[in-house]
């Protein structure tokens, strides 16, 4: 019976909408809510309701025909995913971006998205968007965030879980704070090859100094490292084991590993060694910034004492 | 349908990852909301009481932990839609807060706009700070402080062929810190002085956007302004307290003053066709900074004779930054993707100080000093991603970047025999890396992808920079509705030898496995295992010895990190009434194995210092527990339950920072 009912409400739409079907192939979003009730009552808190609300979007880029195409075909065979133009559920992710690109493509943040790892990697729109069933109403996300990054990135997810870490997962924090999942420009520290999905803060530096703008500078003397091949050279970005998501348990031997007079340094003679006058068997040696407090970098101090 | 709709919002909520207790993330009451003239209206309070107990060193639980005792606004959430898309203001008003009242974690976001007309989205977050003391971790400095965050952008029409767009972001941290000042002379021992933390930042932007001819674009200007205002105060006595130091300190103080503004420019023009696409990028950003210092200690000297000393210093530096990207894509296929982009990258850092010291040995000393830093990146890569089946594709790519750096120094260096001031120093390096990848999907929900890359970098800047190293990673999902399994492999070896002084070698390799699967309604688990390995082996070059410092040259650092971890949650529902969540999460550094920090035997007093440094073994587990009873189809009481256990099994250079935290909450969550 309910069946029925719903058939003779779709003829009755589909009479008043007979013109634009015969010319087009459109028949409106009217049309699709006779059968597609449940997303549809909810569908004006959706961001792509605007198509609808405008009034002035052409058929092609107005309401669900907008992403799924025509619907003439799939009404007439009475539903049926095979007969949706556009249904994404069968589409290659590359159609698929390419899809959403159709009017998503002006968008800053998605400008790189051809050369972003997750394009490369087949993740498309939908492995994180979820257009009709999203909890998270603000980027339509399939799930919260961290938990939708965290199900393909487990490694990551267990360095937050780490004694020190970022505050992804008390919430202060997001993994969009550092990162852009559509791709970004080539990376101003290293070498630029890598990272390749690493927002850059503050227009064009390292994401981290967004936060940490006291590390910033400019300063006299720089500590060189931190500049040319940025913070990762002694913190974990994510998580750490050890305190301040340093990459050692102690800062000594983090330092003595570069400043062995090996790699190239900035002067071409290796990285400076460590002062003849420093015992490293007497404790006060064997913390390096407590005497090198300023050790990111000091308007003051070549060596960072100050 | 309705109920699978309301099944999958609950589903998102249920798959997550381990996380903090509080706040609930089950939801109640109807997400359809109330309607309220042309408005539907969602709201939800989460009010309740947060408490803990900690034993053992609540330093390191308030570094890693910080939850404390109180009342909350755990959690609240109010979103406003107009139902047809033409509200008079606005038509959508969304609300989101977390940790109100006092956690050391709050944040609250907030979104409204008007269809066509305008957006505004803000941030605010809090975080407060806490790093242990200094004669714990190696002598890092304890801080104790509150950082702000809040970001404004506001979008008048957005998305429209004109848009303008205005934003403003300000970080704030203050609030006391433990720092230490080095006083008298560079041999001696460095005091601890309180430091009071002021740091400002404040960023302005203006920007707009146009689509014209199928090309869009974006020019933004940005007013950045930063300043740092620390007071260093010590009044009293405080020792040396090492060996064959008398130094003392009775009276410091300092005022550091750095402000600074980093105007900038970026423009960008892009577009996207049917056969190709065009992104290009230009930024500039011309900072600058004053700062002084005025210093004033008062003490003993470490061989014991009465001491003064002031430093006072001004001076500025500046850092213009440029960069610029262009990148173009072609698709001469439907399956086949070529992206080459070119970046360029400048960076120059200068900056000059007038140090002038007096102290009542020599009295007065004026330096000028100055440095350059300069910093050149040009480098161009190419990916190509080519789908041969609709099961099989492959994806490669090459880079090749040149780095030209440059230094000048205006302070002769002791460690370095011969220089000079103003000796000026030019390096270049480059690097060359391929990958190869190939992504498979012989069932529609399974998924294989394998991919390596090979680099090499003729002058590594530093012994552990990437030289000659490779990547290889493979990655299997299976995704259907109820179950998603995923497992990958990672391994990053990176070999810097042979130098000529020195060596270097990094092993990391990452086994990962991970499932969800929610047969029912009521019943849903989520499990994830890492095996996160980690060695280097590298040269050190040092002083030290019994009798005094001796250069050493036969010492290794060897580092090697065994870390298992894993979490696992359970969700039961019982009759839509109740929700139980357990959760379990544990993260184990068994090290290499050993039972001591420096093995039996060992006899020579500076390999057994490496060696006490050499693994870290450490158990930090978090097991939980939520219960979360609806009362009425609007009220809902939860309780949780979660431990924290921090356990070192070798206590770094003698400090022992174990402790075990007991934490808690309950609360009503009230929705409409």
């Amino acid at each position: 019976m309910r069946g029925f009912l719903r058939i003779v409400l779709l003829v009755s739409i589909l009479s008043a909408a007979g013109t634009v079907w015969a010319q087009t192939g459109y028949v409106g979003s009217n049309v699709c809510k006779t059968c597609h009730a449940d997303i549809w009552f909810n569908f004006y808190k959706n961001p792509h309701y605007r198509s609808i609300a405008s009034g002035s979007e052409p058929p092609e880029r107005t309401g669900c025909e907008g992403c799924h195409g025509p619907g003439k075909a799939h009404v007439e065979a009475r539903g049926g995913k095979s007969t949706i133009p556009h249904a994404f559920s069968l589409m290659t992710p590359r159609q698929v971006m390419e899809d959403c690109l159709t009017c998503h493509a002006s968008n800053f943040d998605k400008a790189n998205i051809r050369r972003s790892e997750h394009t490369l990697a087949d993740v498309a729109c939908n492995s994180c968007h979820s257009i009709h069933h999203s909890p998270t109403p603000k980027y339509l996300l399939a799930k919260v965030q961290k938990d939708l990054c965290y199900g393909c990135h487990a490694d990551i997810r267990s360095q937050f879980e780490m004694p020190s870490h970022h505050r992804v997962n008390e919430g202060f924090m997001n993994c969009t704070d550092c990162h852009n999942p559509h791709g970004v420009f080539a990376a101003t520290w290293r070498m630029a090859d890598r990272p390749r999905m690493v927002s850059q803060a503050l227009t064009n530096e390292e994401a981290c100094l967004k936060c940490h703008v006291d590390k910033r500078g400019p300063f006299v003397f720089e500590h060189p490292p931190v500049r040319i091949d940025g913070c990762e050279t002694c913190h974990y970005p994510h998580g750490s084991m050890n305190g301040r998501l340093l990459r050692r348990p102690v800062v000594f031997t983090l330092c003595l590993e570069c400043h062995n007079g090996g790699g190239n340094g900035t002067r071409n003679s290796g990285v400076d060694i460590q002062s003849a006058t420093h015992n490293l068997l007497d404790p006060k040696y064997q913390r390096c910034t407590t005497c090198h407090v300023r050790i990111h970098g000091s308007n003051i101090d070549v060596y960072f004492l100050r | 349908m309705r109920a699978r709709f309301c099944f999958l919002i609950l589903a998102a909520g249920i798959l997550q990852a381990q996380q903090v207790v509080a706040p609930t993330p089950d939801a109640v009451g109807s997400p359809r909301g109330e309607n309220t003239g042309d408005y539907n209206i969602t709201n939800s309070f989460e009010t309740g009481y947060r408490w803990s107990i900690v034993n053992g060193d609540a330093g390191m639980y308030r570094s890693d932990v910080n939850y404390g005792n109180g009342l909350r606004l755990l959690g609240s959430s109010l979103t406003v839609d107009s139902r047809d898309g033409h509200g008079h203001y606005f038509d959508e008003i969304l609300l989101n807060t977390i940790g109100l009242g006092n956690d050391p974690y709050q944040a609250a976001t907030l979104r409204v706009r008007k269809n066509g007309l305008y957006e505004y989205d803000m941030t605010w977050r809090l975080d407060d700070f806490y790093n242990p003391g200094l004669d714990i971790s190696g002598g890092a400095h304890l801080m104790n402080t509150s950082r702000r965050i809040q970001d404004h952008d506001f979008t008048l029409f957005p998305n429209g062929a004109f848009q303008l767009d205005l934003g403003y972001s300000r970080n704030t941290q203050n609030g006391p810190a433990l720092t230490t000042a080095q006083e008298f002379d560079t041999r001696s021992s460095a005091f601890p002085v309180f430091e009071n933390v002021h740091r400002q930042w404040n960023e302005y932007r203006l920007g707009v956007r146009a689509n014209f001819a199928g090309f869009t674009f974006i020019a933004r200007h940005t007013w950045d302004y930063y300043k740092d205002d620390p007071v260093d105060t010590f009044s009293g006595q405080e020792v040396a307290g090492t060996q064959n130091d008398l130094g003392a300190l009775t009276q410091f103080q300092r005022t550091q003053p750095f402000h600074g503004s980093t105007p900038g420019w970026l423009g960008n023009l892009f577009t996207h066709r049917k056969l190709w696409a065009l992104n290009a990028r230009m930024t500039y950003t011309g900072g600058t900074g004053d700062f002084a210092l005025d210093e004033m200690a008062t003490g003993t000297s470490r061989f014991g004779a009465a001491a003064n000393r002031q430093i006072v210093v001004t001076g500025n530096g500046g850092r213009p930054n440029l960069a610029g990207d262009f990148s173009v894509s072609f698709f001469p296929k439907q399956n086949l993707t070529i992206v080459n982009n070119s970046s360029v990258h400048d960076l120059r850092i200068a900056g000059d100080n007038y140090y002038t010291e007096f102290d009542n040995g020599t009295g007065l000393a004026t330096t000028f000093a100055f440095e350059f830093l300069g910093v050149r990146t040009i480098a161009n890569d190419t990916d190509i991603n080519y789908r041969l089946k609709d099961w099989i594709g492959f994806f490669a790519g090459y880079t090749y970047s040149e780095r030209q750096i440059r230094q000048t120094d205006a302070s002769a260096l002791p460690s370095i025999p011969g220089t000079a001031f103003s000796d000026s120093y030019v390096s270049e390096n480059h690097l060359n890396a391929a990958r190869l990848g190939i992504r498979l999907r012989p069932l529609k929900p399974l998924t294989v992808t394998l991919e390596g890359e090979l680099g090499r970098n003729n002058k590594p800047l530093a012994p552990i920079s990437e030289d000659n190293y490779h990547t290889l990673n493979a990655r299997v999902q299976y995704r259907t509705r109820h179950l998603q399994l995923s497992t990958e492999y990672r391994q990053i070896y990176n070999l810097n030898a042979p130098l000529s002084l020195s060596y270097y070698t990094s092993h990391s390799r990452t086994y990962s496995g991970s499932g969800s699967w929610s047969p029912r309604d009521w019943f849903s688990i989520d499990a994830t295992y890492n095996k996160l390995h980690l060695d280097t082996l590298g040269s050190l070059e040092f002083f030290a010895g019994v009798l005094g410092p001796q250069l050493q040259t036969g010492y290794d650092s060897l580092y090697i990190s065994n870390i298992h971890a894993g979490d696992v949650g359970v969700r039961f529902a019982v009759s839509k009434r109740a929700d139980l969540y357990v959760g379990y999460s544990i993260t184990k550094d068994v090290g290499d194995g050993r039972s001591s920090a420096v093995p039996p035997g060992t006899t020579d007093p500076v390999q057994a210092l490496l060696s006490s440094v050499q693994t870290f073994p450490l158990t930090y587990q978090s097991p939980l527990a939520r219960l979360s009873i609806r009362i009425s189809p609007k009220v809902r009481w939860n309780a949780g339950y979660q431990f924290y256990g921090y356990g070192e099994l070798f206590h770094l250079l003698g400090y022992n920072q174990n402790y075990n935290a007991n934490t808690g909450y309950t609360s009503l969550l009230w929705s409409f």
